[in-house]
C-alpha cells in the first residue's frame, strides 16, 4: 500500500475534529503527552510518553521521541497469558480483545513493530502479540523535531513504506494523510473536508521528511547501515567491549527502552490456596546479569563484556542472519536514557569501523 | 495434609515489618487459611516452640542476639528474612561506623552499661537464611508471593536486577535523566519502584543487588558533584554490612 496514489490532505481543525471524532465513537486512543500530565511530577515535563487520549487537545503530535515505545501496547510490561485450575485440572488462554488506535507513531518505531511481527509471526507464533497487533491501528506521523541522541537517518528509518494505518505529514497549514490500509481508509472517513494532496502539497511533504533527515544526519553512522553485519564479523575480542561495559550497571535500560527487543521471562502466579492461578510474561533483557543464568546456576553470560557485546551483535548481525532485518532503527532511546552513557551505537559503531 | 505452622520473630527494628504483615487486610484470612501461626509477640500472646517456617525481623546486634537465632534455625524447617534490618542488616549498621561507646551512651544515657551490644549485622551473618524478602519496609505483595512460594516448596523469586527495570517498567522518567541522584542502578529491584513513581528518587533501601557496578556508580556520582564519600554514606544508610559500605 502507500503510494502517491493514496494522498490525501486534512487540514489542522480538520485533524482536531478528525480526533474528536474518533473518540466519540468510543474508540480506545493512545497517543503522546508530555510525561509531567501522565505522572503529576513537576520535574518530568520535557520528557513523552504514550498514554490514553481523552480529549484532541491532550494530543501532541509534535513530539521528538517518547520514554518507552509504543511496544508497550503489543508486548506489554506485564501480560497475562493464561489461567489455570489446579482441580479439576484445565487451562484457558487470556486473548486480548482491546481495540486500539496508537496516535502519532514514528517511522523509526513503525519500521520496530513490522520487526516485531516478523519474529512474532514466525513458528511458534505468538499468539498473544499476533491478537493484540491485529486489534491496533496505527497512525503513523512524520517527526519534524529531532531528539538529540537520534540517529534513524542513517539506519533507514527516516520513512517506512508499510506497517502503518494512515501516515501523517505536517506540511504547516495542513497535514499530508498517506492511507496504508483499508482499516485507514475507511478510519479517514470520519475526518471531515479531507481532499486529494495537490502535486505542491506532496512537494511540500518530500521537503518536511528531507530536512528532518538532514537535522537527524547531525549525529549518524560513517558508514551504511547495511555494513553492520559483516563489519561485526571477527570484531568478537575488540577491545570496546571490556573498554565500554567497565561501566555497565547492567540494569537493562538499553534493552526496555528499545522499540526491538522483544525478550520476556514467564512466571507463574498462585491463589494462596494453591487451587488456581495464573501465568504472564513480563519484560526481560540480555543486559541483565541472571538473564542467561541457567538451571543450576550456569551462566552463559556470567561477565558484563559478553553480555554488552552480545546486545550490539543482536541489532547488528544476529536477527539480520535469522530475519534479515538490522534491529536497530535509531531511535536513540538506549543512548539518551543509559544511566553511563555507554549505550550509544552509533558510538561503538563508528569506532569498529575505524578499526581502533 | 496440616497446615505450616509459622512464627514471627524480632531482633532489631522498628517493627515496621510485621505491621506490614499485620496489614494484609484483604489477603490477611486467606493467609491464615493456609498457615497456623503460633507465635507472634505483636499480634498474638500465644506462643510455641514448635515451627516449621520462622519469620525473623530486625538485625542482629547483640551476644544474647546470637544465641536466639540459633535456637530458632535449629527448631525452624525454613527460615525467612523479612526487611531490611534482617536482611541486609538495615539502618542500624549506621552504628558499626561510630564509637560504640558513645552510641551506646547516646540511645541508653546512664543505663548504657545495662546492654551489651556490638556490631549490627544481618541475620544471614549468623545463621544460613532461606529467603530474604526485601525492603524497609517489605512489600506486602512481595510478601505473599515469597509464602506461597514456600508453600509449593519452591524457591522464591528474589529480583537480582537494579531498581531500574522496575522504573522502565513503570514508565517512569529516569531520575538520572532529571540530573538528580538516585541509588536505582546498583539496588535490587522488586518494589516496582514505588519511590521513583511517587516522585522521589531510590533510597536504596532493598540492598545492593548480587553483583553491583561499584565503579559506575562512582563515575555516576562524579557526574553529580556526590564525592565517594557521600555515595559511602548514601549506601550505608541500609546496606552499610555490606563490604562495598566499609
Amino acid at each position: 500500500m502507500g503510494g502517491d496514489m493514496n494522498l490525501a490532505i486534512i487540514e489542522k481543525e480538520g485533524l482536531r475534529l478528525f480526533v474528536a471524532e474518533i473518540l466519540r465513537q468510543k474508540n480506545t486512543v493512545v497517543g503522546v503527552k508530555d510525561q509531567s500530565a501522565v505522572s503529576s511530577i513537576p520535574g518530568d515535563s520535557g520528557f513523552y510518553t504514550y498514554a490514553p487520549i481523552n480529549s484532541p487537545e491532550e494530543l501532541t503530535l509534535s513530539f521528538d521521541v517518547t520514554l518507552i515505545p509504543p511496544k508497550k501496547y503489543l508486548l506489554p510490561a506485564y501480560e497475562q497469558l493464561l489461567t489455570f485450575n489446579l482441580s479439576p485440572g484445565s487451562i484457558k488462554a487470556d486473548v486480548p480483545k482491546e481495540e486500539l488506535i496508537v496516535f502519532g507513531v514514528h517511522p523509526y518505531d513503525i519500521i520496530a513493530i513490522n520487526q516485531m511481527d516478523k519474529v512474532f509471526s514466525t513458528v511458534p507464533q505468538d499468539n498473544h502479540y499476533l491478537e493484540r497487533r491485529k486489534r491496533t491501528t496505527i497512525i503513523g506521523i512524520d517527526p519534524v523535531k529531532v531528539a538529540p541522541r537520534a540517529f534513524w537517518s542513517s539506519m533507514g528509518a527516516d520513512t517506512v513504506a508499510s506497517g502503518f494505518d494512515l501516515m501523517l505529514t505536517d506540511i504547516g497549514q495542513c497535514y499530508v494523510v498517506d492511507v496504508g490500509s483499508k482499516k485507514g481508509a475507511s478510519l479517514l472517513k470520519m475526518a471531515p473536508r479531507t481532499r486529494e494532496a495537490a502535486p505542491a502539497e506532496v512537494k511540500e511533504r518530500d521537503k518536511v521528511r528531507a530536512g528532518a533527515r538532514k537535522r537527524c544526519d547531525a549525529n549518524r553512522l560513517s558508514f551504511s547501515y547495511l555494513e553492520l553485519p559483516s563489519l561485526l564479523d571477527g570484531k568478537e575480542e575488540h577491545v570496546i567491549w571490556e573498554e565500554k561495559s567497565h561501566l555497565c550497571f547492567s540494569c537493562g535500560t538499553c534493552n526496555l527502552v528499545c522499540p526491538t527487543c522483544y525478550c520476556f521471562d514467564v512466571r507463574d502466579d498462585v491463589s494462596i490456596d494453591l487451587k488456581k492461578g495464573s501465568r504472564y510474561r513480563t519484560w526481560d533483557g540480555c543486559l541483565l546479569s541472571d538473564f542467561a543464568q541457567v538451571a543450576g546456576g550456569g551462566n552463559f553470560r556470567g561477565h558484563r563484556a559478553d553480555r554488552y557485546r552480545h546486545r550490539f551483535y543482536r541489532k547488528g548481525q544476529f536477527i539480520y542472519r535469522r530475519f534479515g532485518d538490522i534491529a536497530c532503527v535509531g531511535c536513540g532511546r538506549c543512548s539518551a536514557q543509559c544511566p553511563s552513557d555507554i549505550a550509544d551505537p552509533v558510538a561503538v559503531f563508528n569506532r569498529l569501523k575505524e578499526g581502533i | 495434609m496440616s497446615k505450616p505452622r509459622v512464627a514471627i520473630f524480632d531482633f532489631a527494628g522498628c517493627e515496621g515489618d510485621q505491621l506490614q504483615i499485620v496489614n494484609l487486610e484483604e489477603v490477611v484470612l486467606d493467609v491464615l487459611g493456609r498457615v497456623e501461626i503460633v507465635t507472634w509477640r505483636e499480634a498474638m500472646k500465644e506462643q510455641s516452640d514448635h515451627y516449621d517456617i520462622a519469620l525473623v525481623e530486625g538485625s542482629i546486634t547483640r551476644k544474647s542476639d546470637e544465641e536466639r537465632i540459633k535456637a530458632i534455625r535449629e527448631k525452624a524447617g525454613i527460615l525467612v528474612a523479612i526487611g531490611a534490618c534482617a536482611t541486609i542488616g538495615g539502618i542500624n549498621c549506621m552504628k558499626n561506623f561510630q564509637d560504640e561507646k558513645f552510641v551506646r551512651r547516646y540511645v541508653y544515657g546512664d543505663k548504657a552499661h545495662w546492654y551489651n551490644t556490638y556490631a549490627a549485622r544481618p541475620v544471614s551473618a549468623v545463621v544460613p537464611v532461606d529467603a530474604n524478602v526485601h525492603g524497609c519496609p517489605i512489600n506486602r505483595e512481595e510478601f505473599v508471593q515469597v509464602l506461597k512460594a514456600l508453600l509449593q516448596g519452591k524457591k522464591p523469586f528474589i529480583p537480582n536486577y537494579p531498581v531500574c527495570v522496575d522504573c522502565k517498567k513503570a514508565g517512569n522518567v529516569c531520575v538520572l535523566l532529571k540530573g538528580q541522584f538516585c541509588m536505582g542502578p546498583v539496588t535490587r529491584a522488586g518494589c516496582g519502584a514505588c519511590c521513583v513513581t511517587e516522585g522521589a528518587y531510590c533510597w536504596g533501601c532493598r540492598g545492593l543487588v548480587d553483583d553491583p557496578n561499584m565503579d559506575a556508580a562512582r563515575e555516576l556520582l562524579g557526574r553529580f558533584g556526590i564525592s565517594a564519600g557521600e555515595a559511602i554514606g548514601q549506601i550505608r544508610l541500609y546496606d552499610g554490612y555490606r563490604e562495598e559500605a566499609r
